[in-house]
């Protein structure tokens, strides 16, 4: 029995080993990256934006997303406010390293499409409290991560990873991520600025899991200096329902909802 | 006419209420109030405009309908204007818009090169948003797709000439006359509405990654009347003792292209045209004023933006072929337009500065703007329009500087 129980704890310290070999920084966003997505989706999303007296604007998209293999295309169009109804905007990004995105947008009230700079990445979504970047996929080997801890919350447990960005000009000093452990799936996140102090926190309220695939559809990004928050929803959420490659073209960001 | 006007308006009303389920209805009210920096601080401008906008969708059909109705302030008029009203027809692989319409071809900004399809209306300069100065016109689009391909073809059954401004506005500009007696004779001043004096336009483009661009070819009349010259001499005399100037419309047949493609993070846009046998007013009496010469327009541009400031750069410049002295024009006609524009307050103040250069005159007309969202579609804005210099396209409106609020609900 000695020798059973001493086998035993030899195998558990090997796995946890293991295990405590694969649980790097690195692995765990590895694995947050490369969780399964849709082939395509469409959803109806709603931007509450909240300011620090409590008033609130909204922004309502319904959005178009395809996975092309080695690139995504994305294509919104704005609903409401009434002044930018029928605006759209079409995104293609491309998982080669180095290419830059390419964004175009349509204003129906001069009726043209307009190819428009990608290299502003730090600027803000809409008024909103995400930056373009937040929204993307930001690419793993940008960052040095470290795994700090583990922790719960919500009764969840977490991963809690640092990463600090490869490139000195970065808009953020390092963000630190609350990975939901066996979902791989962000839970919450703080990002410092340049001056290393605490800017935003994100936290993902609400998820679903549609066709074996976990989507987000409730999180709110709160700046903390300027205390301006967004609520993001998604609702109306279908995915891999065969959206056309045509969706993403210059006829339909011209044609509208 | 405008009883017309009213009549179709409250039909589309009484229209709208009974389908108001699919019928959908935008638009705006605004209130734009001008003063000139003067003395007295004379109001230039007092308008109240409301903008509707109907559509209407079924099936592969759809309907859209713009009436838009101006109360002049300082005139005591109202004028209504039906900007759009056409129908669509979509297709698997090709669509149909039939009616008058806004059709905006090309790269530029501001510019119009390619842009040849709408005329426009020029009767307070180029002041008034660009989608407002642009004209709907009747005709028929058609166009095909194939992938990210797109064939645009439009037929304009009549001529629609650019809209200028009253010989007694402030906007009417400076013409270069010999000062000399003259009368003015608008007999052929028209263009006939038949089939064989219609227009036509033909535009291939392409929307993809590494580059957008279009190439165009269009049979069009020009906007701007030839003002031919024809001199009297009592005999005996050389110099004329009166002249008639006889506005004439002519054809002007143009082909062109434009690009825009993304470099490092920032945008390289391009637009020329080549027209051909353009009629040019000149010294020369003999030839009645008129000199007809090809000419090249072409602009290169640049958008960026640096520290979260949105920049944009065009230089423009128009070249006269085979040029003869007396053209009145000269053979190179430079000009350059720069915007900036920051958001701030999570997008809901935003500064910004958008300025042509005439740099042969040295002339400038400068555009600064201040826009705040009081909430969502509640929008107020203050500007400035400063012209700059005593000649060229801007300088000659020195005395126009203007000063402006406006205040607009977006429904």
């Amino acid at each position: 029995m000695k020798k059973f129980t001493l086998m035993l704890l030899t195998l558990l310290m090997i796995v946890s080993m293991l295990s405590a070999q694969e649980l790097t920084g690195l692995q765990i966003i590895q694995n947050v990256y490369n969780r399964p997505t849709a082939e395509d989706q469409t959803a109806d999303l709603t931007m509450s934006l909240i300011n620090s007296r409590g008033n609130k604007r909204v922004r309502e998209i319904k959005q178009y997303l395809k996975d092309f293999g080695d690139m995504e295309k994305k294509i919104m169009f704005f609903v409401a406010p009434a002044d930018v109804y029928n605006t759209s905007f079409m995104n293609w990004s491309y998982d080669k390293d180095g290419k830059d995105d390419d964004q175009w947008i349509y204003l129906p009230a001069l009726r043209r499409v307009k190819r428009i700079s990608s290299d502003s990445k730090s600027d803000y979504f809409m008024g909103s409290d995400f930056t373009y970047d937040d929204l993307g996929d930001r690419q793993p080997n940008q960052d040095t991560h470290k795994l700090l801890r583990e922790e719960e919350i919500d009764g969840e447990t977490c991963y809690v990873v640092e990463s600090i960005p490869k490139e000195e000009e970065y808009m953020y000093s390092k963000t630190i991520t609350w990975v939901i452990k066996d979902k791989w799936i962000g839970k919450k996140k703080d990002f410092y600025d340049e001056g290393k102090d605490l800017l935003k926190t994100l936290s993902v309220d609400e998820t679903k899991k549609i066709n074996d695939i976990i989507i987000i559809t409730l999180s709110k990004m709160e700046n903390i200096q300027s205390k301006h928050k967004t609520i993001m929803k998604l609702e109306n959420v279908k995915i891999n329902v065969g959206v056309s490659d045509l969706k993403f073209t210059e006829r339909m960001m011209k044609r509208g909802i | 006419m405008k009883n017309k006007i009213i009549i179709i308006t409250m039909l589309l009303f009484t229209a709208t209420i009974m389908l108001n389920a699919q019928i959908s209805h935008r638009g705006f009210v605004r209130t734009y109030l001008g003063v000139l920096p003067n003395e007295n601080g004379e109001y230039s401008v007092l308008q109240n405009t409301f903008n509707w906008q109907l559509e209407y969708g079924k099936n592969n059909v759809g309907l859209f309908v713009n009436p838009m109705f101006n109360y002049d302030g300082l005139d005591k008029n109202l004028n209504i204007s039906l900007r759009q009203a056409y129908f669509d027809i979509y297709f698997n692989k090709f669509d149909l818009r039939i009616g008058k319409q806004q059709i905006i071809w090309g790269k530029a900004d501001g510019v119009f090169i390619t842009d040849v399809i709408s005329p426009r209306d020029l009767s307070e300069f180029l002041l008034p948003e660009f989608e407002e100065i642009r004209i709907g016109i009747n005709s028929v689009k058609l166009n095909y797709y194939k992938g990210n391909s797109t064939i645009e073809a439009v037929w304009i059954p009549t001529f629609q000439p650019t809209i200028m401004p009253d010989a007694n506005s402030i906007w009417f500009p400076k013409m270069e006359l010999p000062e000399i007696p003259n009368s003015f004779d608008y007999s052929d001043a028209t263009v006939e509405q038949k089939l064989s004096e219609s227009e036509g336009a033909l535009k291939y483009s392409y929307l993809g990654s590494a580059i957008d661009f279009e190439l165009m070819t269009a049979y069009m009349w020009d906007d701007n009347p030839a003002m031919h010259i024809t001199p009297h001499f009592t005999p005996g005399n050389l110099q004329p003792d009166s002249l008639t100037i006889k506005p004439e419309y002519h054809r002007l047949p143009l082909v062109g292209a434009s690009f825009s493609k993304s470099i490092l993070g920032a945008v390289i846009r391009g637009e020329s045209a080549y027209y051909f046998g353009k009629k040019f007013s000149a010294e020369n009496f003999s030839i009645n004023g008129i000199r007809e010469k090809d000419y090249i327009h072409y602009l290169i541009g640049y958008d960026h933006n640096w520290f979260g400031v949105n920049v944009s750069l065009q230089l423009i410049q128009e070249y006269i072929l085979d040029y003869e002295d007396d053209i009145r024009n000269n053979e190179f006609s430079n000009t350059a337009t720069f915007l900036a524009s920051k958001t701030f307050i999570n997008e809901t103040l935003e500064l910004s500065l958008f300025s042509y250069f005439g740099i042969d005159d040295g002339d400038a007309l400068l555009r600064p703007k201040l826009s705040y969202d009081l909430s969502d579609g509640f929008n107020v804005l203050f500007g400035a329009n400063i012209f700059v210099g005593d000649d060229g396209n801007f300088g000659q409106y020195d005395n126009n500087d203007m000063i402006y609020t406006k205040i607009r609900y977006n429904f």
